[in-house]
């Protein structure tokens, strides 16, 4: 059966080899654009690890001449805004806020393993409070620490899991810079002793995947050459612009230089979203036409050449073939000719996780290719379906008179 | 003969309407993705308003320190470098200044307005061709002096005052200032990125204007040519006044690089890296070159897809193959007249993906995914929408044809009509 079902697709292989370039390239398309949604998918339905309800953004901005921000005014700033009613924690720290177009970055590392890209912050001690973060080990900075020999720092889970094995305990060590370009003019790497480690923060909106984080404490004293300040606000449920209104007033009354930014994370978690949804509509849409077509093509072409062969099925079921038999030969012959640009186009997908082309996990692409190669082959059947049912209910009569 | 090619054309289409109906949806749907990429590159770079003389506008939109130990700074150009380096130029009519928006906290009756502010001097709004929905620009000399006035865009006049009529004159509180309205524009979609703004104040008031870098600060600048066939000497002088600027910190540095560019240009130098090297070319013949191979590259789906269809119903019309084969027909002329169908299809296609692609832009318009996007076609955009046509009637129409012409005559005889029932 198989055999004869291989030669008949030998026999017409110049059509056949335009169908099966059409279904190889749609199952690279349907690849690619599926192991982005997964991966997206995926992402959307992870813990953040902090909570931004109810936390707002201040950034102040100043002229970038000799004084920048001198600690004395930025900490009479702060501890105005902190004493407004309405506001219950405060933390000054980076200005990659959760949900930012902003992110710094850089390389640690401890004992020969490396952590490539670890997404990195500068917090003070009541960032843990204020952002609602998890802790899992060890302890958030606090002021005993400004007696510390090295910078303390907090990590990620997943950055734990990068840099320690499952046995060794993170609290207490030390790990240190690879890059010395973000602590500008520092030839040797830095060293941080590690305090803490969090549950993982997926701060660059619901979308995006789980990346290693760390946390290292504010130095105290080093704002002198800041242009600028980002502070979390932590408000009590139901505060709206009058003590919007009122914060960017205090800031105002201290210094006039400064620009003064107040923002809700919730309006910042929407801009994100906004901005990383839209690309993948437009991906998804491209994606779904993209199938459609095909699918419709697939279904006039089969239709099509069924119809074209009415002698051959006229004369299978004068020799006592069944419709039923008929219809199973034609869609299994559609099957088999999809079943082979799947294959194909699996050689294809295999080189994208080889190569590392799209940014997702291996087992995405997994997912990727089996949802793609089931998708088509159902698209097949589908497209199929109908045409096979027509071929089955040929009468065999009419169909050796026409010829 | 064309004449009677396409009135063919015509009675095949209606022939078969499902087969018709399927070809046409791939066509439109192809184009339309096309055509909608294409209106936004053009909303970019293109006469639009307020840049309504795009073809002589150039920007200066950064500079690059490298240093020696490798690594680089690169940054919007400071108040100083812009007079030194900028005004300086003798080719250009006029040249102008607009800062990077701050994004600044504003209150008006019960609610707080996130809005972005860009310092201006006064030339920004001659170089460029705003209508103003009421009152005036602000001048060069009130930018000199950092008067307290603004201007704003329809939607902050809105949010403000929930009016654009009769707000001049009246104040705003914006971060820690109060400003005197000077007049309303229009909104400009967030796309011009160089023009877009919901505030404009003075120049003067940036406390950033005055920073001690001589190099870096918050700018761009605008240089308005004389007629576009100027740009390319502006581009040449500008890089011959880059080329003697001393070096700052000469021990640590490598050079300083910094371009004026058209719009698009600017943009994509920045993408592709070319802003390091003085040598190097703004990437935009590369960028065009990409651009028309992934467009290749999407419109070989649907280009195979209809390739298939037209290659299985060639049987449909062997009677008709057989019959003028018979009367001497070459096959060159029935290869014309296959080909000649399937462009009068695509055709058809490109006017319906023209109508699919305004539809689509009306709905990004209406999405807020751009702010204040104004993305539409006009005339260019219908002969893009031909020329692509024309390009996807080839790509999927030369090889079913050639098939068509090589039907033998006899065999193709033999069954006449044929096709499904």
């Amino acid at each position: 059966m198989l055999r004869h079902l291989f030669r008949l697709i030998w026999n017409r292989k110049r059509s056949n080899l335009l169908l099966l370039s059409e279904i190889l390239l749609s199952f690279v398309v349907l690849f690619v654009v599926g192991s982005i949604l997964i991966n997206y998918g995926r992402n959307y339905f992870r813990a953040p690890g902090f909570v931004h309800a109810n936390v707002w953004r201040l950034n102040l901005s100043a002229p970038p001449d000799q004084d920048g921000m001198p600690r004395p005014v930025l900490d009479e700033v702060l501890r105005q805004v902190r004493a407004l009613p309405g506001v219950q924690a405060l933390s000054l720290g980076s200005g990659n806020t959760p949900f930012r177009f902003i992110s710094s970055g850089g390389s640690f590392d401890r004992g020969g393993r490396e952590v490539r890209f670890a997404s990195y912050h500068d917090a003070d001690d009541d960032y843990l409070r204020t952002l609602g973060l998890h802790l899992r080990e060890g302890r958030w900075f606090r002021a005993s620490d400004d007696a510390a020999v090295r910078r303390p720092a907090v990590i990620s889970q997943l950055m734990r899991t990068k840099l320690f094995g499952p046995q060794e305990t993170a609290v207490g060590q030390t790990i240190r810079s690879k890059d010395a370009n973000w602590e500008a003019g520092q030839a040797t790497p830095t060293e941080y002793q590690v305090v803490g480690v969090v549950d993982d923060v997926r701060e660059s909106g619901d979308l995006s995947s789980n990346e290693p984080g760390i946390w290292l404490r504010l130095v105290p004293h080093d704002t002198t050459h800041w242009q600028g300040a980002a502070v979390l606000v932590k408000v009590a449920p139901g505060q709206h612009v009058a003590l919007q209104q009122r914060i960017v007033r205090t800031v105002a009354g201290t210094t006039r230089l400064w620009n003064t930014q107040v923002r809700t994370l919730a309006d910042d978690r929407l801009d994100k979203l906004r901005a990383t949804l839209g690309p993948l509509a437009a991906l998804a849409l491209v994606g779904l036409f993209l199938v459609l077509n095909v699918a419709l093509g697939l279904f006039g072409v089969l239709w099509y050449n069924i119809s074209q062969r009415r002698a051959e099925i006229g004369l299978r079921r004068a020799l006592g073939a069944t419709g039923a038999g008929i219809g199973r030969q034609f869609l299994l012959e559609v099957m088999l000719l999809t079943a082979l640009g799947v294959a194909a186009g699996l050689l294809l997908a295999v080189q994208f996780p080889l190569l590392g082309v799209l940014d997702v996990e291996p087992a995405v692409y997994g997912w990727g290719m089996a949802g793609a190669a089931a998708f088509i082959l159902l698209l097949a059947a589908a497209c199929a379906w109908q045409p096979s049912r027509l071929a089955a209910r040929v009468q065999p009569a009419v169909a050796l008179r026409e010829d | 003969m064309l004449l009677s090619y396409l009135k063919f054309a015509w009675k095949v289409l209606l022939r078969r309407p499902f087969f018709t109906a399927i070809s046409l949806f791939g066509v439109s749907f192809t184009l339309m993705v096309l055509l909608v990429v294409l209106s936004m590159l053009d909303d970019a770079g293109g006469n639009h308003a307020p840049e309504l003389r795009a073809d002589r506008l150039l920007y200066v939109t950064g500079v690059m320190q490298r240093w020696k130990g490798g690594g680089w700074s690169n940054s919007p150009v400071s108040l100083d470098f812009y007079r030194r380096y900028v005004r300086t130029l003798r080719t250009p009519e006029m040249v102008a200044l607009t800062s990077q928006t701050n994004s600044m906290t504003g209150f008006a009756d019960g609610h707080s307005l996130t809005l972005d502010v860009a310092y201006t001097d006064g030339n920004f709004w001659r170089v460029h061709d705003f209508t103003f929905l009421a009152g005036r620009p602000f001048s060069n000399a009130e930018a000199d002096e950092g008067a307290h006035v603004c201007v704003l865009n329809a939607h902050s006049a809105r949010a403000f005052f929930g009016t654009t009529a009769g707000v001049t004159g009246r104040e705003i509180e914006l971060g820690a200032l109060h400003y005197r309205v000077a007049g309303v524009v229009p909104d400009v979609p967030t796309v011009h990125l160089f023009s877009s703004a919901d505030v404009w104040v003075p120049y003067r008031l940036n406390a950033e204007s005055f920073g001690k870098s001589a190099l870096f600060g918050p700018y761009t600048a605008i240089i308005l040519a004389r007629r576009s066939a100027d740009v390319p000497a502006i581009r040449a002088e500008y890089q011959h006044a880059i080329r003697i600027i001393p070096l700052p910190e000469p021990q640590h540095t490598l050079g300083i690089y910094s371009f004026a560019d058209p719009a698009l240009a600017s943009l994509v130098r920045s993408v592709f890296g070319h802003n390091q090297d003085a040598d190097a070319d703004d990437g935009l013949a590369t960028f065009w070159l990409l651009l028309g191979v992934a467009g290749l590259l999407f419109m070989l789906l649907p280009a195979l897809n209809l390739m298939n269809l037209n290659v299985t119903r060639i049987l449909e019309r062997s009677g008709e193959i057989g019959v003028r084969k018979a009367f001497g027909a070459s096959g060159r002329a029935l290869v014309g007249q296959f080909v000649v169908e399937n462009l009068v299809l695509a055709a058809v296609g490109g006017l319906l993906g023209l109508g699919l692609a305004a539809g689509a832009l009306a709905l990004i318009n209406d999405s807020h995914l751009f702010a204040y996007a104004n993305f539409g076609l006009d005339w260019r955009a219908f002969f893009w929408a031909l020329g692509l046509a024309v390009v996807f009637g080839l790509l999927s129409g030369v090889y079913p044809a050639w098939k068509m012409s090589r039907l033998p005559p006899v065999e193709a005889l033999r069954h006449t009509g044929g096709g499904p029932q």
